[in-house]
């Protein structure tokens, strides 16, 4: 009988899963990983519910960094930010085939293996998504001069975008709040960052913009209309290269 | 002179009004070629691919703030706006404005830069000067580390040219027109020689600089994103021939990183102009970038895809399907032995999908099926090649009947130039791998960049 793991849909949800997976030794193929709910509960399958483990998880990611190497880790991390329920598995199957190769740096390789080659794709989607969000995420000031970011991203990309803003935005305190996911990652100046609840959000704060905040704001409208040419005026390429779900929380869009 | 005068001080909202409308016929608004990380005490970095902040309303990527210093100018290029003819609103920036504009701006992550251009104040010298102070200001006193992309002005003093180079990323003259008949006729205060020379300077200052580098890690960088140029195509006669002769020998003779084509836009009602009843040439500029792709990355020569007997591209066929309709004794091509650069040569291949090829073929024979899902497009590969000796369909390598079936096979045009058609990528970059944002803008503006990736970003947590 299948043994079906359920973890909840983060990375360390997946990571967790998977070291319970391989510890029951209930052997691999009689396990599966899933992340959605199970309202699909099938039949003569065993569920088991995973409680995310931050240890068990950075366990296995160091475990995969250090047998399968770096680009093993990053396809981990991309793809288990994808919002596709073949994920965990598909990571799980990869772990495996890597542990049990002489140079686990190959498994990556392997694309004809199914699950590898879901893997790298699902890497490829989230990674594509999370570079559009570099350049389409809008900071607002708040008074006191914290830069707050909000978005609802399909994809995790929270912890995939938050170094970059990191390293670009090393003297300001910065918040990004994934409205999706109800997380935050917050920096400070000068410092890292890290992920947090929202719920340490202060509600009233986070809608007190500073004195400039609206005049920038009317700025930049200003210039994304004037440096269009109207001679090649074009909303069907405009919406294949910025498609409307990301509108909302783009300045430039808001009325 | 009969330009308007300034008004002394207009609001900032006003000024970027009139200084980005004014800058917008310029196509290099890329952030590419430059990677670099925080330096530890300002705000800024930069991506090697680039990124798109967002997309105005014509299809194209805003990656910079792109504006103009001022919209003064002495000149009176016949094709331009600013031009001192023109009764236009003039402003012009102070170096702190646009420095605040930039900060503004990149602390919520609207661009990724500043590009910043200017028609001629009272002269080249004193215009240079103020592209000068505002870059200083912008890196010393701001602290900004983010991409810069300036104007060298023609007949400005190599000195000041050199001072800003070091504050740069990217640095670019624009040759205005290919020829210097064109520029007699539409621009006479400029001259191909006085284009020239600072392109000149610019380029043997990258080359000491990177013999400076060379031994002193930590010497400053100039220009490190390279140089560009622009053309614009359809305001004089010249034919794609010359066009792209001219800009292979900018590549080889000036070592130059992008040239970008910019299809002419009648602003001014001017009888040296020609009138555009079609609107701006979109389709050809688009044939020129596409054969600029070939001239850098796919090994061809301008005199290969175009001759003094066949001086402009088909407007049916890409320039790289044309070549070889044109050139059928060459094919078909053994896929499992031909070399590289014959395999870059075969419509359908790209850049991705002939290194695929190479690699995989290592590891034993390809056949089809293998080509399909390397990202060959097999639809238009067919006809120009076997596997194992034999074609995929019985076919005849014969310009006609190819003609004849390629027709059916429509080329994927980017969005801007689709109209009722519906197909997805360019057929150049169709190699199966979906496009970058960055790439994917190329289509429609210009620049490229080798979809590099997120090199430094890759780091997770
Ligand atoms: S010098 Fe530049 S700004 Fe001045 S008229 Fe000529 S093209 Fe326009």
């Amino acid at each position: 009988m299948t043994t079906v793991f359920l973890c909840e849909d983060s990375l360390d949800g997946i990571l967790t899963g998977v070291y319970e997976a391989w510890g029951s030794r209930l052997g691999h193929e009689n396990v599966r990983l899933k992340t959605d709910e199970a309202d699909t509960m099938e039949l003569f399958c065993q569920y088991q519910t995973v409680r995310t483990d931050m240890e068990k998880a950075e366990k296995v990611l160091r475990t995969v960094r250090r047998r399968m190497g770096e680009k093993a880790q990053e396809a981990v991390c991309y793809a288990a930010a994808c919002p596709d329920e073949r994920k965990a598995d598909a990571i799980y199957r990869l772990i495996v085939l890597g542990m049990s190769m002489e140079d686990g740096r190959q498994a990556v390789n392997c694309l004809q293996n199914p699950s590898v080659l879901l893997v790298e794709k699902l890497r490829y989607k989230a990674w594509h998504e999370a570079e559009r969000m570099l350049g389409f995420l809008r900071f607002q000031e708040l008074s006191g001069g914290v830069l707050y970011a909000y978005m609802e991203p399909p994809y995790a990309v929270l912890p995939l975008i938050a170094p970059h803003f990191a390293d670009r935005l090393l003297q300001e305190n910065w918040i990004i709040h994934d409205g999706r996911r109800k997380q935050i990652a917050v920096h400070k100046r000068g410092s890292g960052w890290f992920l947090a609840d929202a719920g340490l959000l202060n509600p009233v704060r986070i809608e007190e913009r500073s004195e400039s905040e609206a005049e920038f704001q009317a700025l930049w409208k200003v210039f994304c209309r004037s440096i269009a040419i109207e001679e090649r005026r074009n909303p069907t390429c405009q919406k294949n290269l910025l498609p409307l779900r990301f509108r909302p929380c783009m300045t430039e869009f808001q009325v | 002179m009969q330009y308007t005068k300034i008004p002394e001080q207009l609001p900032v909202m006003e000024k970027l009004k009139i200084l980005s409308d004014a800058a917008k016929y310029d196509v290099a608004c890329t952030s590419s070629g430059t990677s670099r990380g925080n330096n530890g005490k300002g705000i800024g970095s930069c991506f090697e691919a680039g990124i798109c902040h967002s997309f105005a309303a014509d299809g194209r990527c805003i990656s910079l703030l792109k504006i103009l210093f001022t919209n003064e100018c002495i000149f009176n290029c016949r094709y331009c706006l600013n031009r001192s003819s023109n009764d236009v609103p003039r402003a012009t920036f102070t170096p702190d404005e646009i420095c605040e504009l930039v900060m503004g701006f990149y602390r919520r992550n609207y661009i990724e830069g500043l590009f910043l251009s200017s028609g001629i104040l009272k002269s080249p010298d004193y215009t240079m000067e103020l592209l000068y102070q505002t870059l200083y200001r912008l890196r010393t006193k701001y602290h900004f580390g983010g991409y810069i992309h300036v104007k060298a002005i023609p007949g400005a003093d190599p000195v000041l040219i050199e001072k800003t180079g070091f504050l740069a990323d990217r640095m670019s003259v624009n040759l205005e027109l290919p020829t210097a008949e064109g520029l007699r006729k539409l621009a006479p205060a400029k001259t191909r020689d006085k284009i020239l020379r600072p392109m000149r300077q610019v380029q043997n200052r990258m080359e000491e600089n990177r013999q400076e580098i060379a031994l002193y890690r930590s010497a400053p960088r100039f220009v490190p994103a390279g140089q560009s140029t622009q053309m614009i195509i359809g305001a004089t006669p010249e034919n794609d021939f010359q066009i792209l002769s001219v800009a292979e020998s900018l590549y080889q003779k000036f070592d130059l990183k992008r040239v970008f084509y910019s299809a002419f836009v009648r602003v001014n009602d001017d009888s040296a102009l020609p009138a555009l009843p079609g609107g701006p040439p979109l389709l050809r500029e688009h044939r020129l970038y596409q054969a600029d792709w070939l001239l850098r990355f796919y090994g061809f020569e301008a005199g290969e895809l175009l001759s003094e007997d066949r001086p402009n591209f088909n407007m049916v066929f890409d320039p790289k399907c044309d070549w070889a309709l044109r050139h059928l004794e060459f094919f078909p091509v053994e896929v499992n032995r031909a070399s590289y650069q014959t395999l870059l040569r075969v419509p359908g291949i790209g850049v991705k999908s002939a290194q695929r090829i190479v690699k995989a073929r290592r590891l034993g024979s390809l056949d089809f099926a293998d080509l399909k899902k390397i990202g060959v497009v097999l639809k238009r590969a067919l006809y120009f090649i076997t596997c194992r000796g034999r074609t995929m369909y019985p076919v005849k390598i014969e310009e006609d009947y190819i003609t004849r079936n390629l027709l059916y096979v429509k080329e994927n045009l980017p969005p801007e130039l689709r109209g009722e058609m519906t197909y997805r990528q360019l057929s150049l970059f169709d190699d199966g791998m979906p496009l970058s944002a960055e790439e994917q803008s190329i289509l429609t503006v210009g620049e490229s960049g080798p979809a590099a990736g997120f090199s430094r970003e890759r780091r997770i947590l």
